[in-house]
Protein backbone atom coordinates (compact mmCIF):
# COMPACT_ATOMS: atom_id res chain seq x y z
CA UNK A 1 0.00 0.00 0.00
CA UNK A 2 2.57 2.69 -1.23
CA UNK A 3 2.12 6.51 0.75
CA UNK A 4 2.36 8.97 -2.68
CA UNK A 5 1.66 12.72 -2.62
CA UNK A 6 -0.09 13.18 -5.80
CA UNK A 7 -2.78 10.44 -7.88
CA UNK A 8 -4.05 12.06 -11.21
CA UNK A 9 -6.13 9.67 -12.74
CA UNK A 10 -6.48 9.73 -16.95
CA UNK A 11 -3.52 10.77 -18.41
CA UNK A 12 -5.42 13.00 -21.20
CA UNK A 13 -4.61 16.42 -21.87
CA UNK A 14 -5.90 17.62 -18.27
CA UNK A 15 -4.21 14.51 -16.43
CA UNK A 16 -0.74 14.54 -17.66
CA UNK A 17 -0.37 18.47 -17.08
CA UNK A 18 -1.30 18.17 -13.81
CA UNK A 19 1.25 15.15 -13.10
CA UNK A 20 3.72 16.85 -15.30
CA UNK A 21 2.99 20.54 -13.67
CA UNK A 22 3.09 19.15 -9.60
CA UNK A 23 6.26 16.96 -10.59
CA UNK A 24 7.72 20.07 -11.45
CA UNK A 25 6.80 22.26 -8.60
CA UNK A 26 8.82 20.40 -6.15
CA UNK A 27 11.19 17.97 -6.80
CA UNK A 28 10.60 15.88 -3.76
CA UNK A 29 6.90 14.93 -4.76
CA UNK A 30 5.84 11.52 -4.85
CA UNK A 31 3.26 11.71 -7.97
CA UNK A 32 1.67 8.93 -9.51
CA UNK A 33 -0.37 8.79 -13.06
CA UNK A 34 -3.03 6.55 -14.02
CA UNK A 35 -3.89 5.68 -17.82
CA UNK A 36 -6.90 2.95 -17.86
CA UNK A 37 -5.92 1.99 -21.42
CA UNK A 38 -3.02 0.15 -22.42
CA UNK A 39 -1.30 3.25 -24.29
CA UNK A 40 -1.91 7.08 -23.65
CA UNK A 41 -3.95 8.73 -26.72
CA UNK A 42 -5.74 5.47 -27.50
CA UNK A 43 -8.67 5.37 -28.43
CA UNK A 44 -9.15 8.45 -30.14
CA UNK A 45 -12.55 10.27 -29.15
CA UNK A 46 -12.05 14.18 -29.81
CA UNK A 47 -12.23 15.90 -33.55
CA UNK A 48 -8.63 16.94 -32.51
CA UNK A 49 -8.98 20.71 -33.30
CA UNK A 50 -7.21 23.38 -31.40
CA UNK A 51 -6.80 26.90 -31.32
CA UNK A 52 -3.09 28.42 -31.72
CA UNK A 53 -2.75 30.66 -29.04
CA UNK A 54 -3.61 28.33 -26.98
CA UNK A 55 -1.95 25.30 -27.74
CA UNK A 56 1.40 27.72 -27.67
CA UNK A 57 0.94 27.69 -23.91
CA UNK A 58 2.04 24.08 -23.34
CA UNK A 59 3.95 23.21 -26.49
CA UNK A 60 5.56 24.25 -30.25
CA UNK A 61 3.58 23.32 -32.81
CA UNK A 62 5.61 23.85 -35.97
CA UNK A 63 7.44 20.38 -37.55
CA UNK A 64 5.60 18.22 -34.27
CA UNK A 65 4.75 14.98 -35.25
CA UNK A 66 1.69 15.31 -33.35
CA UNK A 67 0.61 18.57 -35.24
CA UNK A 68 -1.58 17.27 -38.05
CA UNK A 69 -2.37 20.41 -39.93
CA UNK A 70 -2.19 24.18 -39.71
CA UNK A 71 -5.57 25.92 -40.05
CA UNK A 72 -5.55 29.48 -41.14
CA UNK A 73 -9.76 29.58 -42.28
CA UNK A 74 -13.03 28.80 -40.81
CA UNK A 75 -15.70 28.34 -43.27
CA UNK A 76 -19.01 28.37 -41.89
CA UNK A 77 -22.11 26.82 -43.61
CA UNK A 78 -25.57 27.84 -43.26
CA UNK A 79 -28.54 25.14 -42.82
CA UNK A 80 -28.64 25.89 -46.98
CA UNK A 81 -25.09 24.72 -47.33
CA UNK A 82 -24.01 29.04 -48.50
CA UNK A 83 -20.24 29.17 -47.59
CA UNK A 84 -19.50 31.92 -45.12
CA UNK A 85 -15.20 32.09 -44.75
CA UNK A 86 -14.98 34.41 -41.92
CA UNK A 87 -11.23 34.46 -40.82
CA UNK A 88 -7.80 34.21 -42.40
CA UNK A 89 -4.67 34.04 -39.74
CA UNK A 90 -3.53 31.97 -37.54
CA UNK A 91 -6.64 30.09 -36.54
CA UNK A 92 -5.31 26.80 -35.28
CA UNK A 93 -4.12 23.65 -35.66
CA UNK A 94 -5.60 19.71 -36.02
CA UNK A 95 -3.33 17.40 -33.59
CA UNK A 96 -2.81 13.93 -34.05
CA UNK A 97 -4.05 13.30 -30.25
CA UNK A 98 -2.33 9.95 -29.87
CA UNK A 99 1.01 11.07 -30.35
CA UNK A 100 -0.55 14.42 -28.92
CA UNK A 101 -1.32 12.75 -25.38
CA UNK A 102 1.65 10.51 -25.93
CA UNK A 103 4.30 13.60 -26.07
CA UNK A 104 2.20 15.43 -22.87
CA UNK A 105 2.71 11.96 -20.71
CA UNK A 106 6.27 11.43 -21.76
CA UNK A 107 6.81 15.25 -20.15
CA UNK A 108 4.59 13.56 -16.86
CA UNK A 109 7.42 11.41 -16.79
CA UNK A 110 10.33 13.64 -17.95
CA UNK A 111 9.33 15.79 -14.62
CA UNK A 112 9.26 12.63 -12.39
CA UNK A 113 5.81 11.34 -12.48
CA UNK A 114 5.53 7.57 -12.33
CA UNK A 115 3.20 6.91 -15.43
CA UNK A 116 1.24 3.23 -14.71
CA UNK A 117 -0.92 2.52 -18.19
CA UNK A 118 -3.52 -0.21 -18.59
CA UNK A 119 -4.17 1.04 -14.94
CA UNK A 120 -7.99 1.45 -13.75
CA UNK A 121 -8.80 3.51 -10.52
CA UNK A 122 -11.51 1.21 -9.03
CA UNK A 123 -13.08 2.86 -6.14
CA UNK A 124 -11.64 4.99 -3.43
CA UNK A 125 -11.97 5.84 0.35
CA UNK A 126 -10.87 8.56 2.95
CA UNK A 127 -8.67 7.24 5.56
CA UNK A 128 -8.35 8.65 9.60
CA UNK A 129 -4.98 10.35 8.63
CA UNK A 130 -6.89 12.59 5.71
CA UNK A 131 -5.45 10.09 3.01
CA UNK A 132 -7.62 8.99 0.19
CA UNK A 133 -7.14 5.04 -0.73
CA UNK A 134 -7.65 4.90 -4.42
CA UNK A 135 -7.98 1.04 -5.30
CA UNK A 136 -6.35 0.70 -8.45
CA UNK A 137 -6.13 -3.04 -10.68
CA UNK A 138 -3.89 -3.00 -13.70
CA UNK A 139 -1.32 -5.28 -15.23
CA UNK A 140 0.25 -6.67 -11.88
CA UNK A 141 -3.35 -7.38 -10.11
CA UNK A 142 -4.70 -5.35 -7.31
CA UNK A 143 -2.79 -2.09 -5.38
CA UNK A 144 -3.94 0.20 -3.00
CA UNK A 145 -2.01 4.59 -3.47
CA UNK A 146 -2.59 5.93 -0.29
CA UNK A 147 -2.58 9.54 -2.02
CA UNK A 148 -2.79 13.38 -0.13
CA UNK A 149 -4.02 14.54 -3.28
CA UNK A 150 -6.53 12.91 -5.85
CA UNK A 151 -6.83 14.83 -8.93
CA UNK A 152 -9.46 13.59 -11.29
CA UNK A 153 -8.84 13.68 -14.76
CA UNK A 154 -10.97 10.94 -15.63
CA UNK A 155 -13.07 12.59 -18.69
CA UNK A 156 -16.73 12.68 -19.33
CA UNK A 157 -17.29 10.04 -17.43
CA UNK A 158 -14.97 10.59 -14.33
CA UNK A 159 -15.63 8.05 -11.53
CA UNK A 160 -13.38 10.14 -9.24
CA UNK A 161 -15.61 13.20 -9.10
CA UNK A 162 -18.65 10.57 -8.08
CA UNK A 163 -16.75 9.04 -5.21
CA UNK A 164 -15.54 12.31 -4.35
CA UNK A 165 -19.21 13.34 -3.52
CA UNK A 166 -19.25 16.37 -5.95
CA UNK A 167 -22.26 16.49 -8.52
CA UNK A 168 -20.78 15.80 -11.83
CA UNK A 169 -23.95 15.39 -13.59
CA UNK A 170 -25.10 16.70 -16.06
CA UNK A 171 -29.15 17.92 -18.06
CA UNK A 172 -29.31 16.05 -21.08
CA UNK A 173 -29.79 19.48 -22.86
CA UNK A 174 -26.49 20.20 -21.95
CA UNK A 175 -25.21 16.93 -23.52
CA UNK A 176 -24.20 16.86 -27.26
CA UNK A 177 -24.11 12.91 -28.76
CA UNK A 178 -21.07 13.15 -31.17
CA UNK A 179 -19.90 10.54 -34.07
CA UNK A 180 -17.21 10.79 -35.91
CA UNK A 181 -15.15 9.39 -38.87
CA UNK A 182 -12.39 9.40 -40.88
CA UNK A 183 -13.27 10.03 -44.35
CA UNK A 184 -10.51 9.46 -47.07
CA UNK A 185 -10.96 10.98 -50.69
CA UNK A 186 -12.92 14.03 -50.14
CA UNK A 187 -12.13 17.48 -51.94
CA UNK A 188 -12.30 20.64 -49.50
CA UNK A 189 -9.80 22.71 -48.80
CA UNK A 190 -7.14 21.23 -46.80
CA UNK A 191 -6.44 24.77 -44.82
CA UNK A 192 -9.79 25.53 -43.66
CA UNK A 193 -12.41 23.75 -40.77
CA UNK A 194 -15.96 23.77 -41.89
CA UNK A 195 -18.36 23.70 -39.20
CA UNK A 196 -21.72 23.48 -40.89
CA UNK A 197 -25.14 24.34 -38.42
CA UNK A 198 -28.89 22.81 -39.28
CA UNK A 199 -31.63 21.74 -37.45
CA UNK A 200 -32.04 18.98 -39.78
CA UNK A 201 -28.41 18.79 -40.06
CA UNK A 202 -26.89 18.14 -36.40
CA UNK A 203 -29.72 19.99 -34.34
CA UNK A 204 -28.26 21.72 -31.09
CA UNK A 205 -25.05 21.37 -32.20
CA UNK A 206 -22.87 21.18 -35.39
CA UNK A 207 -21.74 19.21 -38.37
CA UNK A 208 -17.60 19.71 -38.75
CA UNK A 209 -15.19 18.67 -40.95
CA UNK A 210 -11.20 18.69 -40.05
CA UNK A 211 -8.77 18.08 -42.29
CA UNK A 212 -5.85 16.11 -41.36
CA UNK A 213 -4.04 15.98 -44.34
CA UNK A 214 -4.82 15.86 -47.96
CA UNK A 215 -8.00 14.70 -49.10
CA UNK A 216 -8.54 12.89 -45.47
CA UNK A 217 -10.60 14.41 -42.81
CA UNK A 218 -12.11 14.29 -39.36
CA UNK A 219 -15.64 14.50 -40.19
CA UNK A 220 -18.69 14.57 -37.86
CA UNK A 221 -21.33 16.10 -35.90
CA UNK A 222 -23.15 16.70 -32.52
CA UNK A 223 -26.23 16.49 -32.08
CA UNK A 224 -28.90 17.50 -28.57
CA UNK A 225 -30.46 14.38 -28.66
CA UNK A 226 -33.62 16.28 -26.88
CA UNK A 227 -33.91 17.91 -30.59
CA UNK A 228 -33.24 14.96 -32.54
CA UNK A 229 -35.95 13.53 -34.85
CA UNK A 230 -35.81 10.35 -33.32
CA UNK A 231 -32.22 9.30 -35.06
CA UNK A 232 -29.19 9.03 -33.21
CA UNK A 233 -25.91 10.88 -34.02
CA UNK A 234 -24.41 8.20 -35.84
CA UNK A 235 -27.40 8.24 -38.16
CA UNK A 236 -27.82 11.79 -38.42
CA UNK A 237 -23.64 11.68 -39.54
CA UNK A 238 -24.25 8.98 -42.32
CA UNK A 239 -27.09 10.98 -43.77
CA UNK A 240 -24.54 14.08 -44.13
CA UNK A 241 -21.88 12.35 -45.29
CA UNK A 242 -23.98 10.38 -47.80
CA UNK A 243 -25.29 13.78 -48.98
CA UNK A 244 -21.75 15.91 -49.22
CA UNK A 245 -19.29 12.88 -49.70
CA UNK A 246 -21.23 10.12 -51.43
CA UNK A 247 -17.94 8.80 -52.56
CA UNK A 248 -16.14 9.39 -49.31
CA UNK A 249 -14.09 6.71 -47.58
CA UNK A 250 -15.13 5.83 -44.04
CA UNK A 251 -12.93 4.13 -41.35
CA UNK A 252 -13.20 3.79 -37.67
CA UNK A 253 -15.89 5.46 -36.64
CA UNK A 254 -15.50 7.50 -33.55
CA UNK A 255 -18.34 8.18 -30.50
CA UNK A 256 -18.65 10.50 -27.27
CA UNK A 257 -20.26 12.57 -25.12
CA UNK A 258 -19.46 16.95 -25.09
CA UNK A 259 -20.53 18.53 -22.18
CA UNK A 260 -21.40 21.67 -23.60
CA UNK A 261 -22.72 23.33 -20.18
CA UNK A 262 -20.57 25.40 -17.58
CA UNK A 263 -18.11 24.34 -14.71
CA UNK A 264 -19.66 21.89 -11.94
CA UNK A 265 -20.25 23.94 -8.88
CA UNK A 266 -17.59 22.77 -6.81
CA UNK A 267 -14.38 21.11 -8.77
CA UNK A 268 -12.42 20.62 -5.27
CA UNK A 269 -13.26 18.80 -1.69
CA UNK A 270 -10.69 17.76 1.10
CA UNK A 271 -7.69 15.83 -0.37
CA UNK A 272 -9.48 16.12 -3.93
CA UNK A 273 -9.76 18.48 -7.38
CA UNK A 274 -11.15 17.74 -10.62
CA UNK A 275 -10.46 19.15 -14.16
CA UNK A 276 -10.96 19.16 -18.19
CA UNK A 277 -14.54 17.60 -19.31
CA UNK A 278 -14.78 15.63 -15.76
CA UNK A 279 -15.26 19.06 -14.29
CA UNK A 280 -17.23 20.01 -17.23
CA UNK A 281 -14.73 22.41 -18.17
CA UNK A 282 -15.93 22.84 -21.79
CA UNK A 283 -16.46 26.09 -24.18
CA UNK A 284 -20.17 26.00 -24.14
CA UNK A 285 -19.90 27.66 -27.90
CA UNK A 286 -17.55 25.31 -29.02
CA UNK A 287 -17.60 22.20 -27.49
CA UNK A 288 -13.84 22.51 -27.33
CA UNK A 289 -11.80 21.03 -24.54
CA UNK A 290 -8.86 20.66 -25.23
CA UNK A 291 -6.58 23.79 -23.95
CA UNK A 292 -8.94 23.83 -21.17
CA UNK A 293 -8.19 21.01 -20.02
CA UNK A 294 -4.87 22.06 -20.15
CA UNK A 295 -4.81 25.00 -18.69
CA UNK A 296 -6.94 23.22 -15.49
CA UNK A 297 -4.39 20.89 -15.74
CA UNK A 298 -1.93 23.44 -14.87
CA UNK A 299 -3.88 25.14 -12.16
CA UNK A 300 -4.42 21.65 -10.31
CA UNK A 301 -1.46 20.33 -10.51
CA UNK A 302 0.38 23.42 -9.07
CA UNK A 303 -2.01 24.09 -6.20
CA UNK A 304 -1.68 20.22 -4.86
CA UNK A 305 1.95 20.89 -4.78
CA UNK A 306 2.08 23.90 -3.13
CA UNK A 307 -0.92 22.53 -0.77
CA UNK A 308 1.17 19.02 0.12
CA UNK A 309 4.27 21.42 0.64
CA UNK A 310 2.31 23.97 2.66
CA UNK A 311 1.31 20.86 4.86
CA UNK A 312 -2.79 21.73 4.35
CA UNK A 313 -4.74 19.68 1.97
CA UNK A 314 -8.24 20.41 3.30
CA UNK A 315 -11.14 21.46 1.01
CA UNK A 316 -10.80 25.28 1.91
CA UNK A 317 -7.04 25.50 0.70
CA UNK A 318 -8.17 23.78 -2.29
CA UNK A 319 -11.06 25.93 -3.29
CA UNK A 320 -8.03 28.08 -4.36
CA UNK A 321 -8.39 26.04 -7.62
CA UNK A 322 -11.91 26.34 -8.08
CA UNK A 323 -11.49 30.38 -7.76
CA UNK A 324 -8.32 30.59 -9.99
CA UNK A 325 -10.19 28.46 -12.71
CA UNK A 326 -13.47 30.85 -12.86
CA UNK A 327 -11.24 33.87 -12.87
CA UNK A 328 -9.08 32.59 -15.50
CA UNK A 329 -12.14 30.28 -17.84
CA UNK A 330 -15.23 29.14 -15.79
CA UNK A 331 -16.83 32.60 -16.01
CA UNK A 332 -16.18 32.92 -19.69
CA UNK A 333 -17.94 29.89 -19.63
CA UNK A 334 -20.92 30.80 -17.96
CA UNK A 335 -21.15 34.15 -20.67
CA UNK A 336 -20.88 31.70 -23.54
CA UNK A 337 -23.54 29.46 -22.05
CA UNK A 338 -26.07 31.94 -21.65
CA UNK A 339 -24.98 33.03 -25.52
CA UNK A 340 -25.64 29.51 -26.80
CA UNK A 341 -29.22 29.66 -24.98
CA UNK A 342 -30.08 32.31 -26.88
CA UNK A 343 -29.18 30.87 -30.55
CA UNK A 344 -30.86 28.05 -29.62
CA UNK A 345 -34.40 30.27 -30.52
CA UNK A 346 -32.74 31.37 -34.18
CA UNK A 347 -33.83 28.65 -36.77
CA UNK A 348 -32.70 28.16 -40.06
CA UNK A 349 -34.34 30.69 -42.02
CA UNK A 350 -32.24 33.28 -40.04
CA UNK A 351 -29.05 31.62 -40.16
CA UNK A 352 -29.19 31.48 -43.75
CA UNK A 353 -30.31 35.00 -44.12
CA UNK A 354 -27.46 35.81 -41.68
CA UNK A 355 -24.96 34.12 -44.10
CA UNK A 356 -25.98 36.34 -47.41
CA UNK A 357 -25.69 39.09 -44.86
CA UNK A 358 -22.10 38.38 -43.99
CA UNK A 359 -21.28 37.32 -47.41
CA UNK A 360 -22.44 40.72 -48.55
CA UNK A 361 -19.60 42.95 -46.69
CA UNK A 362 -16.07 42.46 -48.81
CA UNK A 363 -13.96 39.80 -47.11
CA UNK A 364 -11.16 41.90 -46.95
CA UNK A 365 -13.28 44.32 -44.53
CA UNK A 366 -15.12 41.46 -43.04
CA UNK A 367 -13.75 41.84 -39.39
CA UNK A 368 -15.56 40.50 -36.62
CA UNK A 369 -16.89 43.78 -35.40
CA UNK A 370 -18.06 44.88 -38.87
CA UNK A 371 -20.28 41.28 -39.15
CA UNK A 372 -21.31 41.83 -35.82
CA UNK A 373 -22.83 45.34 -36.13
CA UNK A 374 -24.18 44.75 -40.01
CA UNK A 375 -25.99 41.10 -38.07
CA UNK A 376 -27.08 43.56 -35.65
CA UNK A 377 -28.97 45.86 -37.99
CA UNK A 378 -30.51 43.36 -40.28
CA UNK A 379 -31.49 40.90 -37.76
CA UNK A 380 -32.69 42.36 -34.67
CA UNK A 381 -33.49 38.58 -33.68
CA UNK A 382 -29.65 38.66 -32.74
CA UNK A 383 -30.28 41.94 -30.09
CA UNK A 384 -31.17 39.58 -27.11
CA UNK A 385 -28.01 37.35 -28.18
CA UNK A 386 -25.55 40.75 -27.98
CA UNK A 387 -27.33 42.22 -25.13
CA UNK A 388 -26.71 38.40 -23.32
CA UNK A 389 -23.20 38.83 -24.09
CA UNK A 390 -22.67 41.81 -22.30
CA UNK A 391 -24.67 40.73 -19.18
CA UNK B 1 -39.06 2.33 3.36
CA UNK B 2 -37.83 1.14 0.11
CA UNK B 3 -38.32 2.90 -3.18
CA UNK B 4 -40.68 1.54 -5.24
CA UNK B 5 -39.39 -0.32 -7.81
CA UNK B 6 -38.88 0.96 -11.65
CA UNK B 7 -41.51 -0.42 -14.21
CA UNK B 8 -38.63 -0.59 -17.00
CA UNK B 9 -34.95 -0.48 -16.40
CA UNK B 10 -32.17 0.30 -18.79
CA UNK B 11 -30.23 -2.38 -20.43
CA UNK B 12 -27.28 -1.98 -22.60
CA UNK B 13 -26.32 -4.07 -25.99
CA UNK B 14 -22.48 -4.47 -25.56
CA UNK B 15 -22.20 -5.28 -29.14
CA UNK B 16 -22.84 -2.13 -29.64
CA UNK B 17 -21.82 0.24 -26.89
CA UNK B 18 -18.47 1.65 -27.41
CA UNK B 19 -18.22 2.37 -24.31
CA UNK B 20 -17.32 6.07 -25.00
CA UNK B 21 -19.12 7.01 -20.95
CA UNK B 22 -21.48 9.73 -22.16
CA UNK B 23 -24.73 7.97 -20.41
CA UNK B 24 -22.89 8.52 -16.86
CA UNK B 25 -23.27 11.67 -16.18
CA UNK B 26 -26.87 11.86 -17.48
CA UNK B 27 -27.79 8.92 -15.03
CA UNK B 28 -29.60 11.09 -11.85
CA UNK B 29 -29.45 8.53 -9.38
CA UNK B 30 -25.83 6.95 -10.92
CA UNK B 31 -26.84 3.89 -11.78
CA UNK B 32 -24.45 3.21 -14.86
CA UNK B 33 -20.84 1.99 -14.17
CA UNK B 34 -17.92 1.85 -16.26
CA UNK B 35 -15.46 -0.82 -15.92
CA UNK B 36 -12.24 -2.27 -18.14
CA UNK B 37 -14.97 -4.79 -20.85
CA UNK B 38 -17.94 -3.29 -20.14
CA UNK B 39 -21.21 -0.93 -19.86
CA UNK B 40 -22.86 -2.04 -16.45
CA UNK B 41 -26.44 -0.57 -15.54
CA UNK B 42 -27.29 -1.32 -11.80
CA UNK B 43 -30.77 -2.93 -12.46
CA UNK B 44 -31.41 -1.88 -8.47
CA UNK B 45 -30.93 1.99 -8.60
CA UNK B 46 -32.09 2.47 -12.08
CA UNK B 47 -35.58 4.41 -12.01
CA UNK B 48 -36.32 4.17 -15.36
CA UNK B 49 -36.35 7.45 -16.15
CA UNK B 50 -34.84 6.77 -19.73
CA UNK B 51 -32.79 10.02 -19.78
CA UNK B 52 -29.71 7.76 -21.25
CA UNK B 53 -31.59 6.23 -24.41
CA UNK B 54 -31.67 8.87 -26.90
CA UNK B 55 -28.66 10.31 -26.47
CA UNK B 56 -26.82 7.01 -27.07
CA UNK B 57 -24.71 7.74 -30.09
CA UNK B 58 -25.33 4.46 -31.44
CA UNK B 59 -28.27 3.37 -29.79
CA UNK B 60 -27.27 0.78 -27.45
CA UNK B 61 -29.55 1.49 -24.67
CA UNK B 62 -33.29 0.44 -24.45
CA UNK B 63 -35.74 0.00 -21.75
CA UNK B 64 -36.81 -3.50 -21.16
CA UNK B 65 -39.79 -4.32 -18.84
CA UNK B 66 -37.86 -4.42 -14.80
Amino acid sequence: MPDIDVLVVGAGPAGSIAAREAARASHGLEVVLLERDRAVGAPVRCAEGVGDAGLREFASPEGAPWAARKITRVIFLAPDDTEVQVAERDVGWILDRTRFDAMLAAEAVAAGADLQVGTEATGMTREVDGRWAVAVHGPDGRAVYRARVVIGADGVETMVGRWAGLDTRVPARDMESCAQYVVQGIDFDPDAIYLQFGDGIAPGGYAWIFPKGDGVANVGLGIVALKSDGRNARAYLDAWIARRYPRGARTGVTVGGVIVHTTIKQTYGDGILVAGDAAHMINPLSGGGIVNAMKAGRLAGRTAAAAICAGDTSADRLAAYHHDWMQLLGDDHLKYYRIKQALERLDDAFFNGLARTVNAIPREKRTLGRIFAQALVKHPQLIPVAARFFI
Amino acid sequence: MPAARAAEVAVVDLDVCDRCGLCLPLCPPEAIHLDLTALVVDRTACTGCRKCVAPCPVGALAMIPA
